[in-house]
């Protein structure tokens, strides 16, 4: 009862915010279907008229647009699997070894994973030169899934660390290996887990720009790199078709993280978990 | 199940192999190379002591790097944390399409840093922003976009990161406080708690380690600005946004001066490592309790 009573300055709140946080988008999303404010007039009025054209004009200002598109989904969904399952095997171990001892190795993983790229990437980027991997797809994706990893071992510790080991402990009594109980006892378990920080990861890496940006010259490109080169080399780009490539490498992942909200709970309680 | 020694060897190879390879490798080979001339552009190696650590700090460019840095950190991270946890606060109550308002609340930080830059620079500036748009609204002349002021170019990169970040803090909070039993509410309710009483007494203690998880992530993200302020300032006008990240990467990458920039990037990784430190002391002390 109270609850409901209370709801009208909750929703007027939480409506202030959703206007804070969400206007600036709009406002790009109605730029890229040709809708542009005119501030000269008073009150200040909006011209038109509605278009998609705006959307083929990127294809126009960055030919390859179609491709970084597929090159960043790619990289990001390799990314983010590789750091996934790397974690998952050794946040498992964390999880199974003397407590006390795997809550500050998992702590460790939390600082690690707070190291910023710039840290490294420039030492990084003269080995990938030497081991000859740079400018491949191979390299951007092992360096993104090296720079999540760390994240994803905290977070699954946490999740890990939660489970009942009845069913193990069951699969050793019946001899299974630990092959056998990793993959067909802990795996099914975790699988909310492992979903939801594969998708938190892919969010990471689809918006990376240092890693692509270091470690390639263009041959592997993906979505950040293009929308910051449509500035440094100084083609100052027309705003609507801006607004327009916002959009499009907005898209995928809101539509990522729409379709899998349900499971996305997960991620932010085995933080919780962990912490 | 208890693992056998073997058994953790081979679930901690491949994240050795990964980490090992790509981070810590990389880490350590800049960590040394910072002691020396080395250069990928060079063919001569020399030891240099500490020479590039003091042509980095003497430097006034990353002097004043660094100083927008410690505003930015000292700024943005409590601001992100107060908006985050304040959503969150407001959405922990069902609430009529809460999954809608969920998702929706979440969408900013999946804008990327970069893109984020784009369009807040298009936003605040230009005849097509919102600045100029309100400011006609109100009857205002139209006003220079506030990046370009020395002054308030700083103010506004923290404003678009906290933009940026502060719904990610929702999103890790919500549902830790949203599963705090109602009786605990109930209880502070009868025995005369105010809003405020029941904030700090049964909101935050069972959130604080989560809390301090999240402040941990954040110090690292400021610490690290680069793409966020790369396209919005540029760091500019003149050195008002620079950051150690920017300065890093134009000096390795621009000015061709690598020893200078591995050794910014490294100082980068100290200021998170020692925050690192004081995290796992906080986290050690809490355990401790």
């Amino acid at each position: 009862m109270r609850s409901r009573r209370n709801q009208a300055p909750r929703i007027a709140l939480l409506a202030a915010a959703l206007a804070i946080f969400l206007v600036p988008l709009v406002w790009t999303g109605l730029a890229a279907l040709g809708l542009q404010p005119d501030s000269t007039t008073r009150p200040p009025s909006w011209i038109g008229p509605l278009t998609l054209d705006h959307f083929l004009e990127i294809g126009v200002a960055e030919p390859s647009f179609m491709q970084e598109l597929v090159t960043s989904t790619l990289s990001a969904a390799c990314a983010a699997t590789l750091a996934v399952a790397v974690a998952f095997l050794a946040a498992y171990a964390l999880a199974r070894s003397a407590s006390g001892a795997s809550r500050a190795a998992a702590q460790g993983f939390l600082v690690l994973a707070s190291l910023p790229v710039m840290a490294y990437v420039i030492p990084l980027s003269d080995l990938m030169r030497r081991t000859h991997l740079l400018d491949t797809f191979g390299g951007v994706v092992l360096s993104e899934a090296a720079v999540t990893a760390p994240l994803a071992v905290f977070v699954l510790h946490g999740a890990l660390a939660q489970l009942p080991t009845e069913w193990e402990e069951a699969a050793v009594l019946d001899g299974a290996g630990l092959a056998a109980i990793v993959g067909r006892v802990v795996l099914p378990l975790a699988a909310p887990s492992l979903a939801a920080t594969a998708i938190v990861l892919f969010v990471i890496d689809w918006n990376m720009l240092l890693v692509p940006l270091v470690l390639t010259s263009g041959d592997i490109k993906t979505i950040p790199v293009a929308l910051s080169d449509f500035f440094t080399f100084e083609r100052e780009l027309e705003w609507p078709t801006a607004a327009a490539a916002l959009i499009v490498s907005l898209a995928p992942v809101a539509v990522l993280v729409t379709v899998f909200h349900g499971v996305l709970d997960r991620f932010s309680l085995d933080v919780a978990t962990a912490a | 199940m208890r693992l056998t020694r073997r058994d953790r060897l081979v679930l901690f190879s491949p994240l050795a192999v990964l980490l090992g390879g790509w981070l810590l490798l990389p880490a350590l080979l800049g960590f040394m190379a910072t002691f020396s001339t080395y250069s990928p552009f060079s063919t001569t190696l020399n030891f240099a002591g500490l020479d590039n650590y003091a042509s980095v700090v003497s430097d006034p460019q990353f002097a004043a790097a660094a100083r927008n840095l410690a505003i930015f950190t000292a700024v943005a991270v409590p601001l992100e944390l107060v908006v985050g946890f304040g959503v969150a606060y407001i959405l922990r109550l069902p609430v009529r399409g809460r999954t809608l308002w969920r998702i929706l609340l979440l969408v900013p930080w999946l804008v990327s840093p970069i893109a984020s830059g784009v369009m807040w620079h298009f936003l605040l500036g230009g005849a097509t922003g919102i600045l100029d748009f309100v400011l006609g609204w109100l009857g205002q002349p139209e006003a220079p976009s506030p990046m370009g002021d020395p002054r308030l170019a700083l103010p506004t990169a923290i404003a678009v990161e906290v933009w940026r970040i502060s719904p990610f803090v929702t999103f890790l909070l919500l549902p830790s406080l949203a599963s705090i039993p109602t009786e605990r509410w109930e209880d502070a309710i009868l025995s005369g708690a105010t809003w405020f009483g029941r904030l700090m007494n049964v909101a935050l203690p069972s959130v604080r380690p989560l809390l301090l998880t999240i402040t941990m992530l954040l110090v690292g993200l400021a610490f690290g600005t680069f793409d966020s302020v790369l396209i919005l300032t540029g760091g500019g006008p003149g050195t008002a946004t620079l950051t150690p990240a920017l300065y890093s990467y134009s000096r390795a990458f621009v000015a061709n001066d690598w020893p200078v920039g591995a050794t910014a990037g490294w100082l980068i990784a100290a200021g998170v490592l020692a925050a690192g430190l004081v995290y796992l002391w906080l986290a050690r002390q809490r355990a401790a309790e």
